[in-house]
């Protein structure tokens, strides 16, 4: 008689096991739509495709930094005749690279969340509309501050390195640009995170949201240059470019006043309007914010 | 509304989703109160949210993300540490039989499998009231069935359900106790049990004397629900109503026959349904 063995294993039903630890209140849910966010934009937990453009952009941006160090270093025994390495004023807002990011990244984390009717599910749990404005504002920001900053501090890093004078004298000669450049590009970073996300906040479509942030900067600088040709309202058109705007703050925070080459230098009282007007495009940018998920609001 | 599983029923536009909002405090009661587990929902809708789990009836999910990171995200986003977030994912996929497809995108799965994914969203956070919209929509009859028997062990679990449907089969199978919405309004309200026995029902058929048999049976305090000829020939059927216990309905019903003399054919119970306490506007 054959003997048959029967197969061995066990069934386990583990059931439901009640959750009885930390759990954080209002200020963790922010923290982690913040997180997620992040992630999302820069395809983190997604498939490669949605990695490349935010690196590739991030590489991008940093080859300026590694060109200027590289002919530094090469030409630091022999200077070039005729050449004259970028600043880091003009380092700062690198300005089709960054909105080509921000026209892509903004609608990624906002639109979907309204096309793929996500939100019901965010606001079941304990945040509020401003706490949801907020946690996305501060991702795009975060990432637009890094992805200004860090070819930023490559391009200091390797200054100091290749300099002919030493890195301490180096950063003895440059020490204002270790304050100068943070806040420069944290004003770049929240205007162009509240202005895509604000546009991008209008429609449930990306491709809409992108061509949208592109179709406002780009008409609101033909607007700037014809009223600048023009000289329409006192010489004051390129307040009306909203590319350009966080340009005319940073030059203010380098310099103390708008640059000489600037289409508004010699215009009485244009350094204070310029900075009135890029806190009101950011004041207007946030509102339409909070109007557009002031459902959600308790 | 008691704990355990609450069915809430009621037509397109009766209110159901209004309810919800009122109670995950995204919209506020024009007159009167919201308390979500002894929780003031007008005054502190985040508190309130956090005992909350909510299962939307569209479909709601993020399709380019996995099912476990869908559901982990969810669970930070009520608070929950990280680590206990994935951990909590991971255990709540498996127990609605997702475990060894929760690495894939939401976008490939079946709408039963979606479902799942919006069930488990709502329980991660291990909350004291699920609120579960449709939760059989869209599914075919075996997936109906298995989220039937989902919903049903969750008051085992300690968790208590409100299971918003216009299927009142869906209630009968799983629900201790109905609720009826109508135009904003609340009209029927109890156990369902006690809702079935009310709308019990005993059928009697007799070959002669029907109408007097009707007359009687009414004069005793039974319900009598004619039925088309029973008013017109001798002959016919009627039902009486029963309630919670039948045998002194039944005892009246020989009594008035044998007092009648009347010729008895037949004498038969018949199964309540929801749909008939609903229509009838029971109420306890």
């Amino acid at each position: 008689m054959t003997e048959v063995r029967a197969a061995r294993g066990a069934v386990y039903d583990r059931g439901y096991r009640p959750y009885d630890g930390a759990r954080g209140g209002r200020r963790a849910a922010v923290l982690a739509l913040y997180k997620a966010s992040i992630r999302r934009a820069i395809g983190l937990r997604r498939t490669w495709r949605q990695k490349v453009l935010p690196f590739g952009l991030l590489a991008v941006v940093s080859i300026p930094a590694a060109v200027n160090v590289g002919i530094g270093y090469a030409t630091r025994n022999s200077p070039l005749e005729g050449f004259s390495f970028f600043t880091y004023r003009e380092y700062v807002g690198v300005s089709s690279s960054l909105l080509l990011f921000v026209a892509v990244c903004a609608p990624d984390v906002i639109c979907p969340d309204r096309r793929q009717r996500v939100l019901p599910l965010i606001f079941a749990r304990p945040l509020t509309g401003s706490d949801y404005v907020l946690a996305k504002l501060g991702a795009i920001g975060t990432i637009v501050f890094a992805f200004s900053f860090l070819p930023q501090v490559l391009l200091f890093v390797g200054q100091t390195l290749v300099s002919k004078d030493g890195s301490l004298e180096y950063v003895k000669d440059n020490a204002d640009v270790l304050w100068k450049v943070p806040v420069a590009v944290l004003a770049l970073a929240a205007y162009y995170a509240a202005l895509s996300l604000a546009v991008s906040s209008l429609t449930a479509r990306r491709v809409v949201a992108g061509a949208a942030v592109f179709g406002v900067t780009i008409i609101s600088s033909i607007v700037a240059a014809i009223l600048h040709e023009a000289d329409a309202v006192g010489g004051r058109g390129p307040l009306f470019n909203v590319l350009g705007l966080p340009l005319l703050v940073r030059d203010l925070i380098f310099e103390g006043h708008l640059h000489e080459e600037s289409d508004l230098a010699g215009v009485a009282g244009a350094g204070a309007l310029a900075v009135a007007v890029y806190f009101a495009v950011l004041a207007l940018s946030v509102g339409v914010l909070l109007w557009r998920y002031r459902w959600a609001e308790p | 509304m008691p704990r355990g599983l609450v069915g809430l029923v009621g037509a397109n536009g009766a209110g159901k989703t209004t309810l919800f909002r009122l109670l995950l405090g995204l919209a506020r009661p024009t007159e009167g109160t919201v308390e979500v587990c002894g929780h003031p929902v007008v005054s502190d809708p985040i508190g309130a949210r956090g005992r909350l789990g909510y299962m939307p009836e569209h479909d709601c999910l993020p399709l380019d993300q996995s099912a476990a990171d869908v559901v982990a995200t969810l669970g930070e986003l009520s608070g929950l540490p990280a680590r206990a977030a994935r951990q909590r994912a991971s255990e709540v996929l498996d127990l609605v039989g997702l475990d060894e497809a929760r690495f894939r995108p939401v976008g490939g799965f079946s709408t039963g499998m979606r479902q799942r994914v919006k069930l488990a969203q709502s329980l991660v956070a291990d909350p004291e009231l699920a609120l579960l919209d449709e939760p059989t929509a869209g599914l075919d009859p075996t997936g109906r069935e298995e989220m039937l028997v989902l919903v049903a062990r969750l008051a085992s679990f300690g968790i208590s359900v409100l299971l918003a449907t216009h299927l009142l089969d869906d209630v009968a199978r799983v629900c201790d106790h109905v609720l009826m919405l109508d135009a904003g309004r609340l009209v029927v309200a109890g156990p369902t049990e006690t809702l079935l026995h009310q709308t019990g029902k005993f059928t009697v058929e007799v070959n002669a004397g029907v109408g007097r048999l009707t007359r009687a049976l009414t004069e005793r305090g039974l319900t009598v629900v004619a039925g088309e000829a029973a008013m017109d020939g001798e002959a016919g059927a009627i039902d009486v109503v029963v309630g919670p216990d039948a045998e002194p309905v039944l005892d009246t019903i020989r009594d008035v026959l044998a007092d009648l003399g009347l010729p008895l054919h037949r004498l038969s119970s018949r199964a309540a349904s929801l749909d008939e306490a609903f229509s009838g506007g029971g109420e306890l």
